[in-house]
């Protein structure tokens, strides 16, 4: 974990990587930096934000909002999340 | 160079100042978004609440009025960040690039 030295981070605020481990246990919506997007169940994540989801349905937003359910465990890989919505269903189709 | 052993991460930018103010986000891929700024952190993660997100359309290009959608609150991965900028520090103009051509 890359600790900064930048004293004006408040402890008062919220922290973005907080509220993700907030989320763990508790469903979640991922928009990746296409037109996919992911939602499950967070079971953990990495500090490179690459995560462990479960019961994952899988959205493909332009052709007409297409599903693929995949169920079990799934690793997202982190390097294209560019959103993470806590509680989220995903789109809606 | 002596200050290579303790190279401290330190931000170019200050954040804090736009804590509880609305700003919008552009994403590669070209996602956009905007939200009021709850929290950040070094890496340019971002919390943001009550957030819009925009989506370009390949046929409308720069026409964000269309396809918008409320996500509520959401983190926003640093590494997927290019600009910040305040929800009102910014305006649509005419092209000033256009050239008149000759026949």
């Amino acid at each position: 974990m890359i600790m900064a030295a930048v004293a004006s981070t408040n402890p008062s605020q919220l922290l973005p990587l907080e509220l993700v481990d907030k989320c763990i246990g508790s469903r979640i919506h991922i928009v990746m930096k296409n037109d996919k997007e992911i939602v499950g169940t967070l079971l953990g994540f990495d500090d490179f934000v690459n995560m462990v989801l479960e019961d994952v349905t899988e959205f493909e937003i332009t052709p007409e909002g297409r599903r693929i359910t995949k169920l079990d465990q799934i690793l997202l890989n982190g390097n294209n999340i560019t959103m993470l919505i806590p509680g989220g269903e995903g789109p809606e189709v | 160079m002596a200050d290579k052993e303790k190279k401290k991460k330190e931000s170019i930018f200050d954040l804090s100042k736009y804590i509880d103010k609305h700003i919008r986000v552009k994403f590669q891929g070209g996602r956009e978004a905007s939200g009021v700024l709850k929290g950040f952190d070094p890496l340019l993660n971002l919390v943001l609440d009550g957030t819009t997100e925009y989506m370009r359309d390949p046929d409308d290009q720069y026409k964000l009025t269309e396809d918008t959608r409320q996500l509520g609150l959401v983190v926003c991965r640093g590494t997927s960040v290019v600009l910040i900028c305040p929800q009102d520090g910014m305006e649509a103009i005419p092209n000033p690039f256009i050239q008149q051509q000759d026949g």
